[in-house]
């Protein structure tokens, strides 16, 4: 008994040491004043906010923040309105092709990005579209979809079909039931794909490395590239802005997950 | 281009959605507004992911049968040449020898890790009191969140010639010699970084979802086999594992597919660009090749390749999911 909680003690400690380390690196040298002066220590030899301001400040990462931010919100409030009438389509009416778009929609997230650059940066470019950030929010808006609607549509499918009955005995139309007892009921699942969505879109590289020329349209994870390489890297700023970039995804992460995970509906067929 | 597609099927969907629906979209009942309102409520995503997803498909299959090079990009001409770039493509020694080697072997590594690493932590979670694996669940979906492009620069500041932490701990062991060792120089050690990289990153979805597996396995099974005698290795391969077969079939697959055309992982790293042609893979050739050399050509030959790989394999994972449940 004795030697297996040994054992799962050693477990849990190799275990959170494997997880956590990269995440306390990046933080710890975030902090770190000689960072830049070749300093590799695994706890600051000289805290200070130094590295941030600088990111944000000389380095043009507020920029790059913004940027981020808008086509990032751009992209969830776009998915969430899309995917919510798709998911209600598929969860709700019986209709003929419905399974081959659920197929459809299934083998679609597994096409490569590599594979859809080539032809979207090509038509961009001949529709003048390339280095807008509307153009990158229409892009992560398609990458988004699949996914949403797929989560979405158990959502919709949680929700009984009698509280939908009950609203049309009350004389609703299929709009007012919409809007008064699907959406409200629906709200965590839309929640937690709106995070999602939102983490696709701040996190993606490869569209945002090939459409965006001008460095003021840089996204961060592709204004990142600023501080790796192009003096030499600086890595306490480059670990500065990798924390920016981090924390809100880790937030927003925890969130969605619990909201996934938690009762659906819970409470709806009480009243 | 989907600014034209949307407006093409906006202009002819009220007139169709009159047509059908009748005088007032009222109740549900009535049957032709019923056949008509599941379209109308697809249609936005349906044609958004038509014209970002399944088009631009269509479209890089025509250009790997072009010369496509910064000519045609410029002057919009098009140039067919049949299959020659796929007979380039599949003549190239490095095809062989450097690129499918490293996708392939890497994807088998990094899935065989991530999973056997991914079970492992959820059977030690399974066995964890609740306030302890909350608080190693919550550590993992840290490690969850970090972001590809942010965990990369981690990595690489940890294997950093000279001075990385992890060279210099490795130096210490007597394993390399910092003063001379580059990690990221020899295809080996290069691909080592990127699979730790990529095993840290991937690990958090399968323990977690295996651990949910777990939890369903019924107290009384695991009970009856230890009354019987059976240590933890038999219990797990005679009575988890064949329970809970779907979900590591599940995993291992979406493993598999993530592994294969991982990317952003690869280019940033240093050489990974292209810079070091002996560590391409195939998603980072065909972006280079594309790119760098403005061969859109081959590179989306390549990226074909890519492609139909992946399909096949998505193909098993549907195959398993349909067995689970029907749609």
């Amino acid at each position: 008994m004795r030697a297996s909680s040994l054992g799962k003690g050693l477990g849990v400690a190799g275990l959170l040491l494997f997880t956590l380390f990269p995440v306390y690196l990046m933080v710890v040298t975030a902090f770190n004043g000689r960072a830049n002066a070749g300093s590799r220590s695994l706890w600051p030899e000289d805290w200070t906010f130094r590295n941030f301001t600088f990111v944000v400040g000389e380095g043009g990462f507020g920029r790059y923040l913004t940027n981020s931010l808008l086509v990032a919100l751009g992209t969830v409030l776009a998915g969430a309105l899309l995917a919510l009438l798709a998911a209600v389509a598929v969860a709700r009416f019986r209709f003929r092709f419905r399974t081959s778009v659920l197929v459809m929609i299934l083998i679609i997230q597994m096409v490569p990005v590599e594979a859809l650059v080539i032809p979207l940066f090509i038509q961009a470019r001949s529709l003048g579209v390339l280095d807008s950030l509307l153009g990158l929010v229409v892009v992560y808006l398609a990458f988004s979809l699949p996914f949403a609607i797929w989560t979405l549509r158990g959502f919709v499918a949680a929700v009984p079909v009698e509280l939908e009955e009950a609203a049309y005995l009350d004389g609703a139309s299929w709009g007012r039931m919409f809007w008064s007892v699907l959406l409200p009921l629906v709200a965590p699942g839309l929640v937690a794909t709106s995070v999602f969505s939102f983490i696709t879109a701040w996190n993606e590289f490869v569209f945002a490395l090939t459409f965006m020329a001008d460095q003021d349209n840089y996204t961060v994870a592709v204004g990142l590239r600023r501080f790796f390489g192009q003096y030499g890297t600086d890595w306490g700023a480059l670990m500065a802005a990798s924390t920016l970039i981090t924390i809100p995804v880790m937030v927003f992460f925890v969130i969605a997950q619990k909201r996934l995970t938690d009762g659906l509906v819970a409470g709806a067929v009480k009243g | 281009m989907t600014g034209v597609v949307t407006t093409l099927r906006e202009r002819t969907r009220p007139g169709r959605g009159a047509a059908t629906a009748g005088p007032r979209p009222g109740r549900p009942r009535r049957s032709a507004s019923r056949t008509a309102r599941p379209w109308l409520l697809l249609a936005p995503a349906l044609i958004v992911m038509g014209g970002l997803l399944l088009y631009p498909l269509l479209r890089v299959v025509l250009i790997s049968l072009q010369d496509f090079g910064l000519r045609q990009l410029v002057s919009g001409r098009t140039s067919w040449v049949g299959f020659d770039n796929y007979a380039e493509l599949l003549g190239d020694a490095d095809l062989w020898r450097t690129v499918l080697p490293n996708t392939v072997v890497f994807a088998v590594v990094a899935v065989a890790l991530t999973v056997v690493v991914g079970t492992l932590v959820a059977l030690l979670l399974a066995r964890l009191r609740p306030l302890t694996r909350g608080i190693v669940t919550t550590a993992i979906m840290v490690a969850w969140a970090v972001p590809a492009v942010t965990g990369t620069y981690v990595w690489i500041f940890l294997f950093t010639p000279g001075d990385g932490l992890a060279v210099q701990a490795l130096d210490a062991l007597g394993l390399t010699d910092a003063a001379t060792a580059n990690p990221f120089a020899s295809r080996i050690s290069f691909y080592g970084v990127a699979t730790l990289n990529v095993v840290h990153h991937g690990f958090p979805f399968v323990a977690l979802t295996v651990l949910a597996g777990l939890l369903t396995v019924p107290q009384e099974v695991t009970e009856a086999a230890i009354v019987d005698g059976a240590g933890a290795w038999r219990r797990f391969w005679s009575v988890t594992f064949p329970m809970l077969r779907p979900v590591f079939a599940v995993v291992t697959v979406l493993s598999t597919i993530w592994d294969f055309k991982v990317f952003t992982q690869i280019y940033l790293m240093p050489g990974g660009d292209g810079v070091n042609r002996g560590v391409l893979n195939l998603g980072t050739w065909s972006y280079v090749e594309s790119f760098a050399q403005n061969r859109y050509g081959l590179g989306a030959a390549i990226a074909v390749l890519l492609t139909v790989l992946l399909l096949i394999i998505t193909v098993g994972y549907l195959r398993l999911l349909f067995k689970e449940d029907e749609l």
